[in-house]
């Protein structure tokens, strides 16, 4: 047992941490940054240490965290323990056993300064009560910092020179300073000191930091480098929308490229460069990939659309700025040269006659062709559009047409480009709009928050892509584990989600999934299709639970009345959403939780007796058995109701039917009040059973309220 | 801190060479000429795939012509080609100075990185046919890519102790960049008493026949026989424990598989297993290889008395080999 001892004054300094490294990976950068900083405040905060201002920077040549009035050591704690027994303590001669001085020597102390202690019953202990004051803050730093550098999330680690050092990339400095004072230290290949290093060609000589306080400062002015991300971040931006504006245009600054372009450089300087304007006459997607996948520029636009500008940030504050435009100038013209030659080039292949061509494409070894799987997200499309009323025709030729834009030589230069190069080329041929929207659709949404497909038709062929992909990677024992998901199958079954729910489809989930199942091309698969349905029905009603539960706070909506709900498998999940929605409005009102409570005593007596209620369950109650009052007003209660009720559950009227049901709660509580199920005769005790099983069976064809919380 | 000034720039493609030479020269490589055989890249020379194996210190530079089937474009692209040159670096183990003296190589060809936006970019580098990854960057000159930049994690399957760090430079992106020519074939290979020699006089009419070659007129079930030959005889070679000739194979093999691609004569199903059969015989040449110098006493490890003893141990090997003979 534990406490802290209370301190009239604790010293306290800055703590810096700065490693040096070569460019560390753009997109890595933040996480590495975070994750340092909440390392070191966990650790800290788990050695006793209070971490209340952190502070933390990330360059590309630098991880860096500040930590402001950081106790010099942790508290001291009162530890109290409790040895042996006495009468385990000293032998009959009175001499101390091995327990006594063990315990002894644990707590630091001689034998004789240990205490006694009673239990309740009496039983007399050694005991022990002292002080333990904290290791120096100092002492602790070198451990936890390395304990924090190896368990930063790095997908590869690397070795460089002759050591054995592992870091994301080679560690050239440390600067740890605790106060004014460097930590003594050695890791990862280097000794810690208070020598940093600016800007790798505006200020290369050392850089000594005099104080925690002040690193961000020296950086700036002595360094030539913006340490803090987000400062660099929104400089950035503000220089490109400055440049921008002078050239009467917007710069599309999209947050994806502002991170990485933020984590490419120490010292941003924006530039403006030019292209041709003939360029212009390119989609522009294709335009905007160019500049910014290929180059990270930034596209400006005006609004007459693209602008034959592109703004870079370069990493230098060059005298002659005039080179580093040039240079970006003469990167970018073959670039797009290239760009506008596949825009040319593939269009004079209409994309319908690449269609065979997709047969010859493996798509995954197990799962055949892009062909095949192109058919399978016909099949299924068109059934999906037949139940949703999209038009078939255009369903059925969008299907066919979807992933043609695959072989074409602009896609495979950009492969983001997918979709949407099929759609200018579907246009290009005269196909109908709805069917190339469609072709760029049926992708979406790509990730959260992304827009859902703009039609019908587009629904259809996007829903038969992803339950393809579900079925193909699941029927092939492919599933997620844990985090790894190579396939996207997350995003697909929250694509399924949202697409059904938020354009409100009725649709059989769960006989669209055994279909997708059944059309996979793999041996054995009817045997095993019923299994793996279910086992993609779960995994896309996982999501769906997720994105529930991720707006509990708006619907009201808990993990268990997901269960409840979940335990009677609807197949459509707009049915689903019903009865979610009508369980939020039941669990509210009085009687919800106690007949929710009754559901679980119900399902309780049943599974304990279940063989007998197994054999029994076709039976139906016998009146003339209802022995007592209590129980034939139950019935009673039950026969009233159950026509209305099963007639709302039939037209998904769910509050409805909840509603009637509360109005069972008075003859419920009288027959539990009053019954005993377990009458020791056989033929009383199944006939009530066989009464609870019905009034069971009534809940059930909503929800298994069972499974609420009492 | 000490760097090199910055030179003039070079005027030809040649003089880029010699100045690059020098440089590396200067700083401790043995400069070597290109690898005798046809392959995809620098790194496929021995000086680079088999001396980053084991522990021995090795230091190199040299052109290697590269050929890439698949990038010709019969002399018609500006930039586009089935065979260019790299000038290539090995270092290992990896100095800690590494990327520095990179950047001085650049100073010494007229780059001043405090007018210039030079920028390590994240690369990162696999060999699926050498099996074979490192981590490292592409080098950026205001916005164009001119280097690769590589510490080498793996080669043939085996853990690099200690870590290469190699350089490839793109020779004509460069001397594009430094000519300012927009077009390959226009830049000046060299200027001479018979005129100016353009790089489109040494290598275009070569650059429209390979082309040919490679898309047009190469034999296919010739091709196809020969790779099955070259995988039997790197086998064979690599049962009489002869590393070098059976990595001549491998070479072989993989060259003859770019140009079946080229054709377009391999599925994508049939693509891997070709790839994972080059693979697997690099990765047993890399063992051979490691399992030879081992024999050998790591001879460029030169500990006290190491070179006595392997100088014995090759004599040995040379009398058990004429023996046999």
């Amino acid at each position: 047992m534990t406490a802290s001892v209370p301190r009239a004054r604790i010293e306290r300094r800055d703590l810096l941490v700065e490693l040096g490294t070569e460019e560390l990976p753009p997109k890595a950068l933040r996480v590495l940054e975070q994750a340092l900083a909440d390392g070191l405040r966990t650790r800290l905060t788990q050695a006793g240490l209070v971490v209340a201002a952190i502070e933390s920077f990330a360059t590309p040549r630098r991880l860096a965290v500040h930590i402001r009035r950081l106790a010099v050591r942790p508290p001291d704690q009162l530890i109290k323990r409790r040895g042996p027994p006495l009468r385990a303590s000293f032998d009959a001669a009175g001499a101390p056993t091995r327990a006594a001085t063990a315990f002894a020597d644990s707590c630091g102390v001689a034998l004789e300064a240990l205490g006694r202690e009673h239990d309740v019953k009496g039983n007399e202990y050694l005991y022990f009560e002292g002080i333990k004051t904290g290791t120096a803050t100092v002492t602790l730093l070198p451990g936890l910092l390395q304990q924090t550098l190896d368990a930063l999330p790095t997908p590869r680690r690397m070795r460089w020179g002759a050591g054995d050092a592992q870091f994301v990339r080679p560690v050239h400095w440390l600067v740890l300073l605790f106060g004014r004072e460097v930590v003594p230290a050695s890791m990862l290949g280097v000794e810690a000191g208070s020598v940093s290093f600016g800007h790798r060609f505006m200020a290369p000589k050392a850089l000594h930091i005099a104080s925690p306080a002040g690193y961000a400062k020296a950086l700036l002015t002595r360094g030539k480098v913006i340490a803090a991300f987000d400062a660099r971040r929104e400089n950035i931006r503000a220089q490109v929308e400055q440049l921008a504006a002078g050239l009467a245009g917007r710069a599309i600054v999209g947050d994806g490229l502002l991170d990485e372009v933020t984590a490419l450089v120490e010292w941003p300087v924006a530039l403006t460069g030019q292209f041709e304007p003939r360029f212009l006459a390119l989609p522009r997607e294709v335009l905007i990939a160019t500049l910014q996948e290929h180059q990270r520029y930034f596209a400006v636009e005006n609004d007459a659309g693209l602008m034959p500008w592109f703004i870079t940030i370069s990493n230098i504050d060059s005298p002659d700025p005039d080179v580093v435009r040039a240079g970006n100038e003469r990167v970018v013209r073959p670039r797009l040269a290239d760009a506008a030659f596949f825009w040319e080039q593939d269009r004079r292949q209409p994309l319908a006659e690449r269609r065979l061509a997709l047969d010859g494409v493996t798509f995954h070894d197990k799962l055949g062709s892009l062909g095949a799987r192109t058919d399978r997200i016909g099949v299924l499309a068109s059934a999906i559009a037949a139940h949703i009323g999209a038009d078939g025709g255009e369903t059925a030729r969008a299907a066919q047409l979807a992933k043609c834009d695959l072989l074409t030589a602009m896609v495979g230069e950009f492969p983001e480009l997918q979709g949407c190069m099929g759609r200018y080329y579907a246009l290009a041929d005269g196909e109908a709009p709805r069917v190339a929207d469609a072709i760029r659709d049926h992708y979406l949404p790509r990730a959260a928050g992304d827009a859902l497909p703009a039609s019908g038709v587009g629904d259809a062929v996007a829903l038969g892509d992803k339950l393809d992909t579900l079925a193909g990677i699941f029927a092939s024992g492919q599933k997620p584990s844990g985090t790894r998901d190579p396939f996207g199958l997350r995003r697909a079954a929250i694509g399924v989600l949202r697409i059904i729910l938020e354009h409100r489809l009725e649709l059989n989930l769960i006989e669209l999934i055994d279909r997708a199942v059944r059309l996979q091309q793999i041996a054995g698969i009817d045997a095993a299709a019923a299994g793996v349905s279910a086992d993609i029905y779960d995994f896309v009603l996982e999501r769906a639970r997720a994105q529930y539960l991720e707006r509990a706070a708006d619907n009201g909506i808990s993990t268990e009345m997901f269960d409840a709900v979940l335990a009677t498998r609807p197949a459509s999940l707009l049915d689903f959403d019903a009865r979610l929605r009508a369980l939020v409005g039941f669990v509210a009102r009085p009687e919800g939780l106690s007949l929710a409570a009754a559901n679980r005593r119900i399902a309780n007596i049943l599974r304990k007796s279940e063989p007998a209620a197994a054999s029994l369950q076709p039976q139906p109650v016998v009146r003339e058995l209802l022995r007592e009052e209590a129980e034939r007003e139950l019935h009673d209660a039950l026969l009233a109701m159950r026509a209305q009720v099963q007639e709302a559950v039939t037209a998904q009227t769910y509050a409805r039917a909840l509603d009637l049901l509360a109005g069972l709660k008075p003859a419920v509580d009288g027959f539990f009040d009053r019954v005993l199920v377990n009458d020791p005769e056989a033929a009383l005790r199944n006939n009530r059973l066989a009464l609870l099983a019905e009034l069971r069976a009534l809940f059930t064809g909503i929800a298994d309220l069972s499974r609420l919380p009492g | 801190m000490k760097t090199t000034k910055i030179g003039p720039k070079p005027r030809s493609f040649q003089d880029l060479i010699f100045i690059l030479q020098h440089y590396w020269s200067e700083h401790g490589c043995v400069i070597l000429q290109p690898y005798d055989m046809e392959v995809g890249a620098g790194t496929f020379h021995t000086a680079t795939f088999l001396r980053a194996i084991g522990p021995e210190p090795w230091s190199a530079a040299y052109v290697q012509p590269s050929r890439r089937p698949t990038d010709g474009r019969y002399g018609q692209n500006p930039f586009r080609v089935q065979h260019y040159y790299q000038f290539q670096v090995l270092i290992k183990p990896s100095p800690p100075d590494f990327q520095e003296l990179y950047l001085d190589s650049l100073r010494s060809l007229g780059f001043d990185p405090r007018i210039n936006d030079v920028r390590f970019v994240e690369d990162n580098w696999e060999s699926p046919t050498l099996g074979a990854w490192g981590l490292g960057w592409e080098v950026w000159l205001n916005g164009m890519e001119i280097s690769q930049f590589t510490y080498f994690q793996q080669v043939g399957g085996l853990e690099c102790r200690p870590v290469s760090g190699e350089i490839t430079y793109g020779l004509e992106r460069l001397a594009m960049y430094l000519q300012d020519v927009d077009n390959m074939f226009d830049l000046v290979w060299t200027e001479g008493p018979q005129g100016r020699v353009s790089y489109g006089d040494v290598f275009l009419q070569n650059e429209i026949e390979q082309s040919k070659y490679n898309f047009d007129y190469a034999n296919v079930p010739v091709l196809l026989r020969n790779f099955d030959e070259h995988e039997q005889a790197c086998n064979d070679l690599l049962a009489a424990r002869l590393a070098l000739p059976a990595y001549e194979q491998v070479l072989k093999a993989s060259h003859i598989f770019n140009l079946l691609d080229a054709r377009r004569a391999i599925s994508v199903t049939e693509r891997a297993r070709f790839i994972l059969r080059v693979r697997t015989l690099s990765r047993a040449v890399a063992q051979a290889y490691y399992a030879s110098r081992e024999a050998l006493g790591f001879p460029m490890l030169r500990g006290a008395g190491a070179s006595a003893n392997v100088a014995a141990s090759m004599e040995g090997a040379l009398a058990v080999d004429q023996a046999r003979a």
